[in-house]
């Protein structure tokens, strides 16, 4: 296994795109993530330039334990600058040829795909790492008072930002093997939120919502982002999800199990 | 002699075009096994089947008499079409990515690139190198796992002469080691002068397949020059001369079976004449490959 991930990862490292997409990833959502309090600061002072007080402490934003959602639920922005890098990974082999010459060179087709999979699998963990240690150190920095039972609430999140990341880029890799040129399958990844939605207001009609609504949650997009609920309206007084909703994970990894499995099945059956 | 290769009426279609039409091969070991045919024929096909990237239609194969896995690739070393390589890695870091997949050594690597002289150019971009110099790459990469047997499909394509020699006296080198090398070519000259077997594959089927030294077999075209006017009659009066032809101011003489230019050189001297230029012609491969071709061909308008 080890074996695999450093093949893939070889390839990888010599790459001059990866290390730019990866850079700007990182910083950008590093960036984002660490710095919502100060902007939060600066709208207020903006606010009190022009007479309006905003009382910021009205908006624990990065108190424990909101901190974890909040955090969270941004960094999922981002991980479509990651699944572009995952896209041009896989689309290269086949723009290259290389997936060919990897195979006569003795790779069974599921094990390029594992060496792939295992990629994903690592700048997933990557990302939770690093949004566990901002969160940490933001929280730290930010919360008036810090109370031990609160740090812990909310932990589960990050298993739901683990399996948002990860399925994603499951997705974003089934993609290229199907379509395996970069461009298109860029613009696919993009527009699939989209496409999904339009697919769902003519399928879900107001007069059909009630009765077979609750199907919604079954799209593999929709199941995605399920994972972490937007948190922000509970700032304004409303009532949100705040934990992680047992089914949503469920129905992720199926989701996930299927994205990886219909891309080793598309690999074996075609010639290359 | 052990059976290296064995392929049992392995077949593939492309939608309704038939690219190997239930082909029957075998090669052992040691031989330096030719494909040959025209574009198009099914070499590639064929070839790629055997290496797993094109999955067969029907009908099975074997190597080392073994079913075919991912592991069995590992222990041959093959370029097919094109040479292959990641663009922006160095050739040396190609070279270690071949040499992971495979699962070989990497202290093979300079070695490899020591045969095929590319060592002083290893840190360069795959993308700056001549295509000479590609090729030369991908002969090293199927070599870098030190395998039992080698397969090449078009290894000079597209190379000036002086690539075509370089890359032959490679693969003479590798064959003198002992190693089985299957080698693809429309190149006729090529696979005479390296080749110990060949096959001749058109539209996808098996048209002839055997030693490379039978070629030469059979009858014999003698070409002689004199300084006698009459030499063309002198000739058509020898008994072994089947036919003969004027070519570039020398007679071509066909034999007949059992004769040979010593014949008729005695033949020559006894009447007095001292032939100024005598060369015993042997049937090239280019000959008899095109005459297989065109007796297949024959063969199909008469049986339509």
């Amino acid at each position: 296994m080890l074996h695999l991930l450093k093949i893939d990862l070889k390839k990888l490292t010599s790459y001059r795109t990866f290390w730019v997409i990866c850079g700007l990833y990182f910083l950008t959502l590093g960036f984002t993530t660490a710095s919502g309090m100060e902007i939060l600061k600066w709208i207020a002072s903006k606010g009190a330039e022009f007479g309006t007080s905003i009382n910021i402490n009205r908006i624990p934003l990065y108190h424990f334990p909101d901190i974890w959602q909040n955090l969270i639920w941004i960094s999922g922005l981002f991980k479509l600058i990651l699944s572009v890098m995952v896209v041009i990974s896989i689309t290269n082999e086949y723009q290259y040829r290389t997936i060919r010459q990897n195979i006569i060179d003795g790779f069974s087709r599921w094990e390029f795909i594992l060496s792939k999979i295992l990629t994903n699998l690592l700048l997933s963990l990557m990302s939770v790492a690093m949004i566990l240690l901002i969160t940490i150190v933001t929280g730290l920095i930010y919360t008036p008072e810090i109370e031990w039972t609160y740090f812990f609430t909310g932990m589960e999140f990050f298993v739901a930002y683990f399996l948002e990341v990860f399925a994603f880029l499951s997705y974003a890799l089934m993609l290229g093997i199907f379509i395996q040129r970069s461009g298109l399958t860029i613009v696919l990844l993009m527009l699939s939120h989209m496409i999904e939605a339009i697919i769902k207001l003519n399928l879900f009609r107001e007069s059909l919502e009630n009765s077979i609504g609750w199907l919604k949650q079954f799209f593999p997009l929709e199941s995605i982002t399920n994972l972490v609920p937007l948190p922000f309206a509970r700032y304004a007084f409303q009532e949100i999800q705040d934990y992680v909703s047992f089914t949503a994970v469920a129905i992720a990894l199926v989701w996930t199990f299927l994205f990886n499995y219909f891309a080793y099945l598309k690999l074996k059956k075609s010639d290359i | 002699m052990e059976t290296v290769l064995s392929i049992n009426q392995l077949t593939k279609n492309f939608g309704r075009l038939c690219a190997v039409n239930r082909l029957d091969l075998e090669v052992k070991r040691g031989q330096v096994f030719g494909m040959l045919g025209p574009n198009g024929s099914g070499k590639t096909t064929t070839l790629g089947m055997l290496m797993g990237v094109v999955n067969p239609t029907s009908g099975s194969f074997s190597w080392f008499g073994e079913q075919p896995t991912n592991l069995t690739r590992k222990k041959i070393g093959a370029v097919l079409e094109h040479p292959i390589f990641y663009p922006y890695l160095s050739g040396q870091k190609n070279l270690e990515l071949n040499a992971m997949i495979k699962g070989a050594d990497p202290n093979n690597i300079p070695k490899v690139l020591e045969l095929v002289e590319l060592a002083s150019r290893k840190q360069d971009k795959y993308k700056t190198y001549s295509l000479g110099m590609k090729q030369r790459l991908a002969i090293a990469s199927a070599l870098v796992s030190d395998p039992i047997i080698l397969i090449l499909d078009e290894p000079t394509n597209g190379l000036d002469p002086m690539g075509i020699a370089e890359i032959r006296d490679i693969i003479r080198k590798i064959a003198a080691d002992g190693k089985t090398i299957i080698l693809a070519s429309h190149l006729l000259d090529e696979v005479q002068k390296v080749c110990t077997h060949f096959a001749v594959l058109r539209r996808g089927t098996l048209m002839h397949c055997g030693p490379v030294d039978e070629v030469g077999k059979g009858e014999e075209i003698v070409e002689v020059q004199a300084y006698h006017d009459d030499l063309s009659v002198l000739l058509q009066e020898f008994v072994g001369s089947a036919s003969i032809k004027k070519e570039n101011g020398a007679f071509q003489v066909m034999m007949k079976d059992r004769f040979h230019s010593h014949d008729l050189n005695r033949f020559l001297f006894d009447k007095g004449i001292v032939v100024s230029h005598l060369i015993t012609k042997k049937k090239t491969l280019e000959k008899q490959f095109l005459e297989i071709l065109s007796e297949a061909q024959h063969s199909n308008i008469i049986k339509n």
